[in-house]
């Protein structure tokens, strides 16, 4: 096995703001990994070069010098840096224990599927977009909730959601469920009323020191690029004005290409 | 052994997600039992269903493990994952894991799951199923469908490749087809895509996929997509077992008291 010493570090490219680059972070942050962070804009998320390294105009995305492998999607980069680098399995299972590795797998899958477009759509609805829906709030608030009661009984009678040990599985649902109060716009004691198991396994996650660092890292590059802890640049008040304003530029850029 | 049950059951509908499954066991022709979920009666939220998958979806897939006991499987992106690290030895479908390409395959299987499943699924929501008219809501999902197609477009024809990584069909485009498949579904037209529409008409000739789309019925999408009348008939069945679904969701997942 390669001792850390020798790993040259990761790049991961994140926009600070959103949630799905952070789940990467924190993995590397669990395993002690390496990494150097690299700060994409809003607006050059679906822009030459980011798209050279990821087509589909989204970060996460990494670059692994030790392997010469670029990747991008949060499930399928954490998938491989569990591989490449948990040899000594603190968040994953040896591969000998399949049914617990596939199992890991298999809740991964769900937040990437579930958890992640069905919180990320609830945000659209309730804080993004300027004109309120409320069957689409109500649609996506509801969603969301299913969502957590199905974890909630996953860990009924149990810490964690595969055997009895934390994994990249158990990490990758922490992001999204920490701001649950910004998405639906709730008070922040409440975001998991109902929901006890769940709470108390995002505590047990958020209290480790490796998610406190990373937050730290976010908080810190988010305010060296004028962007307060929330999200939105500093001076806009509101999202609908900033990304108003976003959209305006994108298309006086298009014009100027066209012409 | 030819007589033996089969140890693998497919619990399973005939949509996108669940032809994945049954596309990827007929290319790996693994003999394998279908358990029919009738959506439109909410089988799937039945306890017994549950207690295979607590997500109350389709598919699902139960195997006898190598341990002798029962895995229980939910999450197409994983059931597939599943099914090639544990009888693709030859990588049929798949690459060995470690290497360049495995890394990709899944890179794409993740981008279906999280991009296209999703957004596809909520522009047939909008389009198809929800109670009231919101056209806000059908153009931003069409439009990051669309987006999302334009990306699998350019993939495929700026590396000039027959299938997503490369030149052997993986679990990757398994994974793609059939939503591509039911791109109209969902108001999307799919000649304006076209390296997408060539990668759909050659997965189509595959006799695995051919066989696999038709479990547990007849994969009857591009019927429909013919005839304007049946489809209006077929949205308003579905509208009916998705609102009440929703409604029933909404209840029953408030949180405990
Ligand atoms: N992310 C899941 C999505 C599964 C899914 O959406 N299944 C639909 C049918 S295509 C379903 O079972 N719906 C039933 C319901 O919502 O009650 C997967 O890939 O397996
Ligand atoms: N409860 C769902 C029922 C509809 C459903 O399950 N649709 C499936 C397709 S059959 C879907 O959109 N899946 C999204 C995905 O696969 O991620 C809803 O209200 O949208």
């Amino acid at each position: 096995m390669q001792s850390i010493d020798a790993i040259k570090p990761i790049k991961i490219h994140v926009l600070p703001a959103g949630p799905n680059p952070w789940k990467p972070v924190l993995i590397l942050e669990e395993l002690g990994l390496p990494y150097s962070l690299n700060f994409i804009s809003f607006e050059d998320v679906k822009k030459k070069p980011f798209t050279d390294i990821n087509p589909n105009g989204r970060a996460p995305a990494i670059e692994d010098p030790n392997t010469d492998l670029t990747l991008w999607e949060s499930g399928a980069i954490i998938q491989y840096i569990i591989s490449q680098y948990d040899t000594n399995h603190i968040l994953s299972y040896p591969s000998y224990a399949l049914k617990e590795t596939h199992l890991c797998n298999q809740w991964l899958a769900f937040q990437i599927s579930g958890q992640g477009p069905y919180f990320g759509q609830a945000a659209w609805f309730n804080v993004l977009h300027p004109e309120k829906l409320p069957s689409a709030i109500a649609r996506y608030n509801a969603e969301l909730k299913r969502i957590l009661s199905v974890l909630d009984g996953a860990l009924e009678g149990r810490q964690w959601l595969v055997g009895d040990k934390m994994t990249f599985a158990d990490l990758a649902f922490t992001v999204w469920n920490d701001r649950i109060e910004d998405l639906i716009l709730c008070e922040k004691e409440k975001k998991f009323e109902g929901f006890p198991n769940v709470q108390a396994w995002h505590e047990r996650m958020t209290s480790r020191p490796a998610w406190k660092k990373a937050m730290e890292k976010r908080e810190k590059l988010m305010d060296e690029h004028g962007l307060l802890p929330n999200g939105m640049p500093k001076g806009f008040k509101s999202h609908g004005e900033f990304h108003a304003s976003v959209e305006a530029k994108r298309k006086a850029e298009a014009a100027e290409v066209k012409e | 052994m030819a007589s033996e049950e089969p140890s693998i059951v497919l619990y399973t509908t005939q949509t996108p997600n669940g032809i994945k499954i049954s596309i990827t066991l007929e290319e790996l022709g693994l003999p394998y039992k279908v358990q029919k979920i009738d959506i439109s009666k909410n089988t799937q939220k039945e306890q017994w269903f549950l207690d295979i998958n607590p997500n109350g979806r389709i598919p699902a897939l139960t195997d006898t493990f190598t341990d002798g006991k029962t895995i229980n499987l939910f999450e197409s992106g994983s059931i597939m994952q599943y099914l090639v690290a544990q009888y693709d030895k030859d990588y049929k479908i798949s690459f060995p894991p470690g290497t360049r390409e495995f890394y990709e395959m899944n890179n794409w299987i993740f981008f279906l799951n999280a991009g296209v499943g999703p957004m596809q699924g909520q522009a047939n929501h909008f389009t198809r199923y929800a109670p009231e008219h919101i056209e806000y809501g059908v153009n931003r999902y069409q439009n990051e469908t669309r987006r999302l197609y334009g990306v699998l477009d350019k993939h495929l024809s700026s590396k000039n490749i027959p299938y997503l990584v490369g030149d052997k069909c993986t679990i990757a485009d398994i994974a793609h087809w059939g939503w591509i498949a039911s791109a109209g579904w969902a108001g999307i037209e799919i000649n304006d895509f076209p390296a997408l529409k060539a990668w759909e008409d050659r997965m189509a000739e595959r006799p695995g996929v051919e066989k696999g789309r038709h479990v547990p019925d007849r994969h009857g999408i591009k019927d429909l997509l013919k005839d304007k009348e049946k489809m209006e008939k077929h949205a308003a069945e579905n509208r009916a077992w998705v609102q009440a679904g929703m409604k029933d969701d909404a209840e029953k997942h408030k949180g405990k008291k």
